[in-house]
């Protein structure tokens, strides 16, 4: 991936201004995703970001048919899905968390831009590639793993993929604040991972789990997402999908505001204690 | 004889040093007791309700099949984490050049190290049989009790040994990491860790024979819920353990040779 090219202006905002703060959003952005986004280069990109996905939906699809005797194409489905994790969860928590491993925090702090901008901003690189990435786990499902999509549906599964990779990267983004006081941020991150295999009905229909795991589900990224994923693939309408989508869109609007509080909270207790950089 | 001999228990001295520093530094390690401690146990409760949902397909221990199978899956993620980074980590924390130029053979050093890594993994497999006996109720048995440490010890053996050989090779790819993350579900699959190689495309199966997790794997579900004594499965172990050792040690003087020659010892 190659650095964000920002286009020199002739005219300079202001800091307070909306221009500004376009700026901050969009090039600060992707400025994020190449400077702080360890995998974004190919010879990691490919064996993390695309090999390791490839494994997991074939290792699962292996799995789940072997000991239940359903069809590979569940779990295949259920993984395409969960694949945006990699993204969505390390790089949030990466795009976060490595100002201050990089050292580049104390700056982004003195810095008078609009804290909205620059948190959301880090957003759109991470959904973008999570989405891609997912693309190619259904891609690879369907060569080898017989998934089938409905044409006429494919609009809602194309919307339901969006909203979880949204909220798949506003829970990354929490993991993210909480990582700038952690010791070893991707502890939590990688617990994040393999929990949404067990809870999201990613492998186990959700009426297989105990009713305080089906409950703890239910305010998770994916479970809402993916059910709509596995609808409209099984043909359902969007009229039929649209309040799961909703409802995983509702869930990641919920983390991202909870992260940007959780954000500016690291950020007041860090100047009050002189621990901006502390490592 | 006796200089000989000195000379064998100073070498066995260094190497268990070696281990027992890798195996505290380990335990003070959150990423280790995650890959360790905690990641087999989600999976293993993932295998238990898929195998609850399928009934009984993996016959009538099918429980202990699948708490075996996902703490061997941690055995080896904890190897090859550990292993694949073991010299780039010594780089990042610049003490490979100390190692390299201290007087003790540093192959000894290296094989206490990854021997510890695969040591650690078998917390896994504690993890996953007491959270199958504790919340799954699985009865805990073994058809060759006797044979049981034996398999364990060729396995950890073996682990040790191929974490020594992804070692001496992961280093002369930059990122190590990515390799290791790439790796991980490739072997569970290949080497028969919880799905039966015998239902899996049949051109795995020369692939499985030359991986030590395959063997090491046999040889302790063997010995728990096989039907013959595992001797065959150790033997495989000790055997591919020695072919490893050998072709990392030969990697490892190409790797520090290279790196000698190069000027290149620590540049991470």
């Amino acid at each position: 991936m190659s650095s964000a090219a920002i286009p020199a202006s002739s005219v300079p905002s202001h800091p307070g201004s909306l221009r500004a703060n376009w700026r901050v959003f969009w090039y600060g952005g992707q400025l994020s995703y190449s400077a702080l986004f360890n995998w974004a280069r190919p010879s990691i990109y490919i064996p993390t970001l695309l090999g390791a996905p490839t494994f997991q939906i074939l290792f699962f699809a292996a799995l789940g048919s072997y000991a239940t005797g359903m069809d590979p194409a569940f779990f295949a489905i259920g993984n395409s899905v969960q694949v945006c994790a990699m993204s969505g969860i390390y790089g949030m928590t990466m795009a976060v968390a490595n100002e201050r491993w990089f050292g580049t925090l104390p700056a982004l702090m003195a810095s008078p831009a609009n804290r909205a901008a620059l948190f959301g901003g880090r957003f759109i690189p991470f959904i973008v590639n999570g989405f891609l990435i997912s693309t190619y786990g259904f891609a690879l499902s369907w060569v080898l793993l017989g998934v089938r999509f409905d044409v006429a549906t494919l609009g809602a599964m194309v919307l339901a993929m969006i909203a979880t990779a949204f909220s798949c990267s506003a829970i990354g983004a929490v993991q993210g604040g909480l990582s700038l006081r952690l010791r070893d941020g991707l502890f939590g991150a990688n617990l994040l991972v393999f929990l949404f295999l067990l809870l999201c009905g990613v492998n186990i229909p959700l009426e297989a789990l105990p009713p305080w795991m089906q409950a703890i589900s239910q305010v998770l990224p994916f479970t809402h997402g993916l059910a709509a994923v596995r609808a409209a693939i099984d043909g359902a309408p969007f009229s039929a999908v649209s309040g799961l989508i909703a409802t995983e869109f509702l869930i990641g609007v919920v983390y991202a505001v909870a992260a940007f509080f959780l954000f500016r909270w690291m950020e007041r207790g860090a100047y009050r204690n002189a621990t901006l950089d502390v490592r | 004889m006796a200089r000989a001999w000195t000379s064998v228990m100073a070498d066995i001295h260094h190497v268990t040093h070696s281990w027992l520093f890798t195996m505290k530094l380990f335990m003070r390690s959150e990423f280790f007791i995650l890959t360790a401690g905690v990641q087999p146990v989600i999976f293993a409760t993932i295998a238990f309700f898929l195998f609850s949902i399928g009934g009984d397909a993996a016959g009538e221990q099918t429980l202990l099949f699948a708490a075996l199978g996902t703490g061997m899956m941690g055995v080896w993620s904890t190897t090859l984490f550990g292993g694949g980074g073991a010299i780039a980590w010594q780089r990042w924390e610049r003490t490979l050049e100390l190692l390299v130029s201290a007087p003790r053979r540093y192959d000894l050093t290296l094989l206490g190290q990854t021997l510890a890594t695969a040591s650690f993994g078998f917390y896994s497999m504690v993890a996953t049989l007491v959270w199958g006996v504790v919340l799954f109720g699985m009865p805990l048995s073994a058809n060759f009790p006797l044979m049981l440490p034996l398999a364990l010890l060729a396995a950890v053996l073996g682990m040790g040994v191929m974490a020594m050989l992804l070692a001496t090779t992961f280093v002369l790819y930059r990122h190590a990491n990515a390799l290791s993350n790439l790796l991980e579900y490739p072997i569970w699959i290949a080497t028969g860790m919880i799905v039966p190689l015998a239902v899996l495309p049949g051109w795995l199966g020369p692939i499985s024979w030359v991986l030590v997790p395959t063997w090491g794997m046999a040889a302790i579900r063997d010995a728990a819920i096989g039907a013959e004594p595992p001797w065959l499965a150790i033997v495989m172990c000790l055997v591919l353990s020695v072919a490893y050792y050998l072709i990392a040690r030969r990697m490892l003087v190409y790797v520090i040779d290279k790196a000698r020659r190069d000027a290149t010892l620590n540049l991470a």
